[in-house]
């Protein structure tokens, strides 16, 4: 059997989800493929935090920041309650001198790139935040930042992308992508049946590469683990969603800069607490390199509530009622992968969003339908292009 | 029964929630509970996972042993911060 679009789009998680959405509002006739169920993946087992604060000062704030602004639209397009809520973030600071200093440098830095940023010290740290630890010395807080349900949004995308005549089709798993004989591609394959598209969209995030191997491509995107503990209903722990500071080493991989134990070093857990729209709340995180397991890890999860009870000494009595793991798609530099493949005409890969992928998911659907639909891009691509890996290009010439 | 009565308690999931999840792609249990957020409450689907299970069932006209993955997350009782933490009561 075989089926034809214009665009094909392989993932159904958040990233592919909004390249679907933004395309077939755009009028591109583009279809959808997942192996699974629509957000069965990453996209179903993360937060859904819509951050700035914790992007490096310059062009991947401003990304973030952008792709802010297109989410606000976005919520007013979708017909669907996301759970959205602008109550902004903040970064904690412990009682150390060093990252005082990183975190006054840091809010400087980001409010030169343009952010609502500013520095809370003193009384208004316990008024704006009064269950926080009695140590803490000051909170870097950025307004704009803003959150929601990520499994809301991706069926919500979804959905609206099929009232404007997208085709899904889950569980579906792709084979393989096919070239024709100049090169170009010219679809994809499942092992019952054939796609047929000259544009197709690599959006499965930590299983991008191996679709990419199908046509000799090589994608440096690696699974990094992530662990989630489920909060039960409570009146707000934190007003705001809150993170420590030491999570921007974690994230940037940066170890022995805050005196934690080496077991919470070695899994780079970090506090990270989040407010969710249905009361509950969800601490994380962690983040370490140990393949494909989404396995919950008890001892990682102990290590979350440990951290937790670090900042949030009242969280002691209250119930842990669930907890998940998911996979964030790596990149060596952090910076997402949105772009068209030079050496295979017709392929695109958005991939590679590691934890930022719900926060940026409208920017990168929105560049990718400009790139597809021939328009000047809302920012430059640059930055983002597959090529700036030196082992980015094509491994061989096969097909 | 009709749509409107409340399939999942702790989250307040209606039949008409659930059957509309049906109708947009939900095959199993966790794909329920991913749309409608029927299971995710206090109770973890103690009380609805049985129901939608059957709902399913029947709107789709499958066997039970389709509807339910192979998934099991702990914890699976729920336990306070401080006993996760291990520390002494």
């Amino acid at each position: 059997m075989s089926r034809t679009a214009d665009a094909l789009v392989i993932g159904g998680g958040v990233i592919g989800s909004a390249v679907f959405y933004y395309l077939s509002k755009e009028g591109v006739r583009a279809a959808l493929v997942e192996r699974g169920d629509i957000c069965s993946g990453t996209s179903g087992a993360c937060d859904g935090n819509i951050l700035s604060i914790d992007k490096e000062p310059g062009y991947d704030s401003q990304l973030a920041l952008l792709s802010q602004r297109l989410l606000r639209e976005l919520v007013a397009e979708l017909d669907c309650d996301v759970d959205y809520t602008q109550r902004g973030s903040v970064l904690v600071v412990e009682p150390d001198a060093r990252q005082e200093a990183m975190a006054r440098d840091w809010m400087r830095r980001q409010k030169e790139a343009g952010l609502p940023m500013r520095y809370i010290e003193g009384r208004e740290v316990f008024e704006s935040e009064p269950l926080l630890a009695r140590d803490v010395i000051g909170l870097v807080e950025c307004a704009s930042d803003s959150s929601l349900s990520p499994l809301a949004l991706t069926f919500g995308l979804v959905e609206a992308a099929k009232r404007l005549g997208g085709a899904v089709y889950p569980r579906t798993e792709i084979r393989e992508l096919l070239r024709d004989r100049a090169g170009s591609i010219r679809g994809a394959r499942s092992s019952t049946e054939e796609f047929a598209a000259p544009r197709v969209i690599l959006a499965a995030g930590v299983w991008t590469p191996h679709l990419a191997g199908t046509v000799g491509l090589d994608v440096p995107i690696q699974p990094r683990k992530g662990h989630i503990l489920v909060g039960e209903r409570t009146p707000d722990l934190g007003r705001r969603k809150l993170q420590e500071f030491g999570y921007l080493m974690a994230k940037f991989g940066q170890k022995g800069v805050r005196g934690v134990e080496p077991a919470m070093e070695e899994s780079g857990v970090a506090m990270v607490y989040e407010p969710t729209g249905h009361g509950n709340f969800l601490i994380g995180s962690s983040r370490q390199f140990v393949g494909f397991d989404t396995q919950c890890d008890l001892e990682v999860l102990r290590l979350l509530a440990k951290r937790a009870l670090r900042f949030f000494p009242s969280l002691r009595n209250m119930k842990v009622i669930h907890s998940y793991a998911g996979l964030r798609p790596w990149t060596p530099d952090h910076y997402p992968i949105v772009s068209a493949v030079a050496s295979i005409p017709g392929l695109y890969i958005a991939a590679g969003h590691e934890g930022d992928g719900i926060g940026l998911a409208p920017i990168t659907g929105r560049l990718l339908s400009e790139m597809i639909t021939g328009r000047m891009t809302a920012m430059s691509v640059d930055p983002l292009r597959l090529e700036r890996f030196d082992d980015g290009a094509e491994k061989s010439a096969s097909h | 029964m009709s749509d409107d009565g409340i399939v999942c308690r702790c989250e307040e999931v209606t039949l008409g929630e659930v059957r509309r999840a049906i109708r947009e792609g939900a095959v199993d249990v966790h794909g329920v509970k991913l749309r409608t957020r029927a299971g995710m409450g206090l109770c973890q689907g103690r009380t609805c996972e049985n129901l939608v299970a059957r709902i399913l069932m029947s709107e789709l006209g499958i066997p039970r042993e389709r509807v339910f993955p192979d998934r099991v997350r702990p914890p699976v009782i729920s336990l306070t911060f401080g006993a996760l933490a291990g520390e002494p009561k």
